[in-house]
């Protein structure tokens, strides 16, 4: 019995890191900017495809460095050119322009990558199982909530401990005041903007030896990660960790002790969020 | 406020004109893609009553028309005839819907959005687990409604008969708008504070709109289940949500003739482009982008504007 819950709480905490890979970059330039990005899911997609391809020519380590990087130029790139201009214009057209890029995604890759799904074997580092509390369990998996939980800590330090956190908060807080006292809010939200894709890139290469790589992923990725950042709160990395907690446990326990429900229960929780507390659970404690 | 001007009038008369004609000439495919435009029209002029007028952008459409489909054969498969196993998919529709809107009523802008797309991945979800709905199976052996003097399993017949429920959805549409309450939903769309303050309760008119574009939604639903004479999950999923937004944006929002065209030339294009591509996706979002960059007037919202500016 101990053995059962050992593995789920670990598959929870696994699934878990990766939620809050997707959903801190995309709750934080939330917060931060107003900006929806329905694109996020697209840029874990990448990160995904642009692992398989670079681990097939070089490995899995360096691809673990730069597929995120890549992702990383990616959303620098498309904030600069196309999302900044709409990031003004209210939700409408941040939801349109970030739909038309997830079907862009979503053929480039199948265009690129074809449409049978791909997987990727775990480095030979980590392929083998770990004996933990009387069950085997897969490094690799241990490897992802390690990454997970080291990335949560390092993201909470850099917002509340650092200079730079700070003058994230301030401009969170009031861009007009913080413009007056001189951050320069723009290139902050490029910064900000840039490491979120790069963020959900790692997330998507760190997924596919877990879950395979195939086109849906810009959406079935996606979703999640939105309930993961309204329950949790927007613009706030506690909210997104405690969001993805949330998420996960529900999601693994309850598939395992109560599957007729399950489909429907991260749903239930999420509806009764929004109808009891619309600005997230974490809300308020922006940004931190 | 809403006017239906000469220009908007045209365009919709014509548009209705080349689809019957598209009908009656074209050959079986040409008739089923007749019905396959009436159905996307209806669903997308339920978004633009909810969005378009209401303010209220609706991802969870699909859904809601969905529930409309699978109420209708649900109802069929209990038993009922095809009208009145037509209203109650409307009725579930509406039901669902208003569930919806009244959940989501107090967020607003982009929180709006995410909470009907959480409601609308519900139902899909539930749908697509639940064995007494056929799961990721779907429903099939649907009717279709019987006519007086035709065959409905007639394509050219069904397609007329898919264009003329797409008038009475118009209609009906046009006369919601020129309502008082379709004026107060206006109103609440234009300037909550001043609405308030004028005596108008904005939660409940957003709810009554919202759950009023459902019926309409679930119009879509019935006529899509007629259609195909078979329901699946997939009706249900966020993209058709997503792609009901697309049309609506491409055609104009705010413009009723918007939809109606928007919806004949996204299907056009679709099969057009499906011909030689698999990928047609990718020319959709390109357009998607485009047309927002351009200032998101949609298609018709243009002419609009530029015959605006010849006559100035």
């Amino acid at each position: 019995m101990t053995a059962f819950w050992v593995l789920q709480t670990l598959n929870a905490l696994q699934y878990a890191a990766l939620l809050f890979l997707i959903s801190a970059g995309l709750s934080v330039s939330f917060g931060l900017m107003g900006f929806v990005n329905l694109a996020h899911g697209a840029l874990y997609m990448l990160g995904a495809y642009i692992g398989i391809s670079v681990s097939h020519m070089f490995g899995f380590w360096p691809a673990l460095v730069l597929s995120p990087l890549a992702t990383a130029c990616i959303g620098a790139m498309l904030h600069l050119t196309l999302l900044r201009r709409v990031a003004k214009q209210g939700p409408m057209p941040q939801v349109l322009v970030s739909f038309g890029l997830v079907f862009i995604a979503v053929e480039l890759v199948r265009i690129l990558w074809g449409d049978i799904p791909l997987t990727l074997d775990p480095p030979a580092l980590l392929s083998s199982g770990v004996a933990l509390a009387g069950i085997s369990y897969p490094a690799y998996r241990l490897f992802v909530i390690a990454m997970g939980a080291a990335l949560a800590t390092g993201l909470y330090l850099g917002i509340t401990r650092t200079m730079l956190g700070a003058a994230l908060r301030a401009a969170t807080e009031n861009p007009a005041a913080a413009r007056s006292i001189g951050i320069r809010t723009e290139r902050l939200f490029l910064g900000v903007f840039t490491l979120g894709a790069g963020l959900a890139g790692l997330g998507g290469v760190m997924a596919v030896p877990v879950v395979s790589a195939s086109s849906s992923m810009a959406v079935t990725a996606l979703i999640p990660a939105l309930i993961v950042t309204v329950i949790g709160g927007m613009g706030s990395v506690t909210g997104a960790i405690a969001g993805a907690l949330i998420v996960a446990v529900i999601e693994v326990f309850g598939a395992a002790l109560w599957p007729d429900a399950s489909a429907v229960l991260v749903y239930l929780v999420l509806a009764a969020v929004l109808i009891l507390r619309p600005q997230g659970l974490l809300a308020g404690t922006r940004a931190a | 406020m809403f006017r239906l001007t000469a220009l908007r009038k045209a365009a919709l008369t014509l548009t209705l004109l080349v689809l019957a004609a598209a009908a009656i000439t074209g050959d079986y495919f040409a008739r089923d893609i007749v019905a396959e435009i009436a159905t996307l029209t209806i669903l997308v002029i339920a978004l633009e009553l909810a969005a378009g007028f209401g303010g209220m952008v609706s991802l969870a459409h699909g859904a809601i028309m969905g529930v409309g489909a699978y109420g209708y054969a649900l109802a069929g498969l209990a038993g009922m005839s095809a009208w009145p196993a037509s209203l109650a998919g409307i009725a579930a529709a509406a039901i669902f819907g208003g569930a919806v809107g009244a959940a989501c009523a107090r967020t607003e802008g982009i929180f709006f959005i995410m909470a009907t797309l959480a409601f609308g991945q519900m139902a899909w979800a539930f749908t697509f687990r639940a064995d007494a709905l056929g799961g990721d199976n779907g429903l099939g052996g649907i009717d279709r409604p019987s006519l007086p003097f035709a065959d409905s399993a007639d394509p050219l017949v069904f397609a007329l008969y898919a264009l003329s429920v797409l008038v009475l959805v118009i209609l009906m549409t046009v006369a919601i708008l020129r309502s008082p309450f379709g004026r107060s939903l206006q109103a609440v769309h234009e300037n909550p504070a001043r609405a308030e303050a004028i005596g108008l309760p904005a939660r409940r008119i957003r709810i009554a709109g919202f759950t009023l574009s459902s019926a309409l939604a679930g119009m879509a639903g019935v006529l899509a289940a007629q259609h195909i004479q078979f329901v699946s999950p997939d009706l249900m999923i966020w993209t058709a949500s997503g792609e009901a937004l697309v049309v609506l944006i491409l055609g104009g929002i705010g413009t009723l003739a918007g939809p109606v065209l928007g919806a004949a030339i996204f299907v056009a294009l679709k099969h057009w482009a499906a011909g030689f591509t698999d990928h047609w996706h990718l020319l959709i979002g390109a357009l998607l982008i485009l047309v927002v960059l351009a200032g998101g007037r949609g298609l018709f919202g243009q002419l609009e504007t530029r015959l605006r500016h010849d006559r100035d």
